[in-house]
């Protein structure tokens, strides 16, 4: 297959501007992340808490100008586009948001908030705006009958999926799936999990999913990235793959099994995330790694992007 | 030590919480685990007495620790146990501590209620407990505030207001839901740690199953302010017999342990002012008959587990 997306050394540097109390900071939210999506791929962004990965997301739709690097979504470079051209794009490269509550126009009843996005993008539908809605409400298996409901009328997984309607409603071929079952119950989620399985299939969707739960992301996904401050710290070119960067391994040994036979003798990773601000050179791992050594906290491992199992690790596993 | 029997609980005319029962020993850890508003939260408030600050109020059962019922015992007296004998860990650590004040004097305050010390010898009792929590350098933690320290160690200074009173139950409400998995880690072998070395008794409330099959011993699963099923972990994972916990662990996803599809449950939890009539669960439920509308099924036992359920039976020939 074909790469759909190709994203090169993305970068993202948030600085905030100085003042008579504070010095100015920088930090690098996203730092030289590559990886290649294939058509009808499923590719899992995983990784904790301010590593990077909403920011990579929204890098990649471009809703946040990047720094640096390139961005190529079948075949066209999107950071060489106006705004008006990007706009035009993002037809076929839709995002499903975390929080199904604030994602929704609570004043707008669902009809309106699906037909939202033919208006936005001034596409006239083929068929009628009401037949539209109801078969795209259908295929995310509402009733089309909640039309009319409003969003605090239905519960938070109708209101995700009336987020991946709305997503849908311009035929995409990329989805970007943040967080999309995070506040939801188990229960639920894992009726979202299967629909958004079924249209992928039915659809030939493409998804980029963000997740910091990686048994989900290892179900869900067909190969995973996993980011670290910032950094993609390893690629696994498949969900089976065993981990050889030691935050990879950390993070797995952190997953527990929904099995009390599979019970394990944790042995916690001390320390926690570092703050991104400034952050000192070499391996951001370093710190919290038991396999560190004096080059790990002077040279920035790099990730090869070769073909196979890539690994940003001095000494991998 | 803390035995449930049959708790109900009413906000005026509604009944979010009905026919609750669970009892925890010493160096045991119980599991509450159900989804948002199955009324876990609303069972550790009830223990811990707290009920009458959100206007609520127990109509019926009985909550035992050693030996006196607390359902019965006065304000003044409950004031001495909670954070004394009985200590709580609440979801989020972020909110449970004052932001005003540094951590040093927020914990010596729990020594100098409960155990009478003064000043020094709280601090010297904080340092103490910082210190059996693996916190490094107590002496300097004790001079920070919250806002200061990353939400990890902010869940350890919680724990350590919980311990400092050297309770005997532990009531921990979602202890982990707020941090990172490798942080949840670091706290979970904690817990373990802690019931293990001082006896503890653990009651640990979750929405993940995973936390429930990792760290305890018995589990009461809810839904919909009911117990519905209860025994010891390894039969509730091994052979779950009412139909709910079997649909809640085959929404679990596994990796590639293995890949079968995710089951899901049609619908959603009802809320509080809709619980449907007769067993809660019967309009998500793929065995449900005519008396599952009518008729509150009864708790069916099986060795030493029990299941609300009227095709429990059923479901233990068959498991999921």
């Amino acid at each position: 297959m074909p790469n759909l997306l190709e994203v090169r050394d993305l970068s993202k540097r948030f600085t905030s501007a100085g003042g008579p109390f504070r010095k100015a900071r920088s930090m690098h939210a996203v730092n030289g992340v590559s990886f290649d999506l294939p058509e009808r791929r499923v590719i899992g962004i995983v990784g904790e808490s301010g590593c990077g990965k909403s920011t990579l997301a929204r890098l990649i739709l471009r809703l946040i100008e990047p720094s640096g690097g390139a961005v190529t979504f079948d075949g066209d470079d999107l950071l060489a586009k106006s705004p008006a051209q990007m706009r035009k794009l993002r037809a076929r490269m839709q995002m499903v948001f975390q929080d199904p509550y604030s994602a929704i126009d609570p004043r707008y009843t669902l009809i309106r908030a699906v037909a939202e996005p033919f208006e936005v993008q001034g596409v006239t539908p083929e068929k009628p705006m009401a037949e539209e809605v109801a078969e795209l409400l259908e295929m995310v298996g509402l009733n089309p009958g909640l039309a009319t409901s409003y969003p605090h009328q239905i519960s938070g997984g109708q209101k995700q999926r009336v987020g991946i309607a709305r997503a849908l409603a311009l035929r995409p071929s990329l989805l970007v799936l943040d967080e999309p079952t995070a506040s939801l119950d188990v229960s639920v989620q894992a009726q979202i999990i299967g629909l958004l399985e079924d249209l992928r299939a039915e659809l030939g969707l493409t998804y980029l999913f963000i997740s910091h739960d990686l048994s989900l992301v290892k179900y869900f996904c067909d190969e995973i990235l996993v980011m670290y401050l910032g950094r993609a710290v390893e690629a696994l070119p498949d969900t089976a793959a065993p981990a050889r960067h030691p935050y990879t391994r950390t993070l797995m040994e952190s997953t527990f099994e929904p099995d009390p036979k599979k019970r394990r003798l944790i042995a916690p990773l001390e320390g926690e995330v570092p703050s991104p601000f400034d952050l000192p050179p070499g391996c951001a791992f370093a710190d919290r790694c038991p396999n560190a050594s004096g080059l790990c906290r002077t040279e920035t491992p790099a990730l090869s992007t070769e073909t196979g199992h890539a690994v940003a690790c001095h000494h991998p596993i | 030590m803390l035995s449930v029997r049959d708790l109900g609980v009413a906000f005026g005319m509604v009944q979010p919480l009905s026919g609750v029962s669970f009892s925890v020993g010493k160096g045991e850890t119980l599991g509450i685990v159900g989804e948002s508003g199955s009324g876990k939260s609303l069972t550790a408030m009830s223990v811990m007495g707290l009920l009458p600050l959100s206007g609520g109020r127990i109509t019926g059962g009985t909550v035992e620790f050693d030996g006196q019922d607390l359902t019965k015992l006065p304000e003044r007296a409950y004031r001495k146990l909670r954070g004394g004998r009985i200590g709580l860990i609440t979801q989020n650590p972020m909110t449970s501590l004052d932001p005003l004040k540094k951590i040093g004097p927020q914990v010596d305050d729990v020594a100098k209620l409960h155990l009478g010390l003064d000043a020094a010898a709280a601090r010297a009792r904080t340092e103490e407990i910082l210190g059996t929590l693996r916190i490094p350098e107590p002496a300097l933690i004790c001079d920070r505030y919250p806002h200061q320290m990353s939400g990890g160690m902010k869940q350890r200074i919680v724990i350590a207001m919980a311990l400092t009173a050297d309770p005997d139950v532990l009531i921990a409400d979602e202890p982990t839901t707020a941090l990172d998995v490798t942080v949840q880690a670091q706290i979970i072998r904690l817990l373990d740690d802690l019931v293990k070395d001082r006896d503890l008794a653990l009651v640990l409330i979750t929405h993940d199953m995973s936390v429930v099959a990792q760290t305890c011993d018995k589990v009461v699963v809810m839904y919909a302010g009911r117990a519905v099923e209860h025994g010891p972990v390894e039969a509730i994972f091994d052979h779950p017999r009412h139909p709910y916990t079997q649909a809640l662990i085959g929404c679990i996803p596994r990796g590639l342990v293995e890949a079968k599809r995710l089951t899901g449950i049609e619908g959603t939890v009802p809320t509080v002012v809709n619980y449907p009539d007769g067993c809660p669960f019967h309009p998500r439920c793929p065995r449900a008959q005519a008396v599952c509308a009518t008729e509150p099924p009864a708790f069916s036992v099986a060795g030493d587990s029990a299941a609300a359920c009227h095709f429990a039976e059923v479901a233990h020939a068959e498991p999921a």
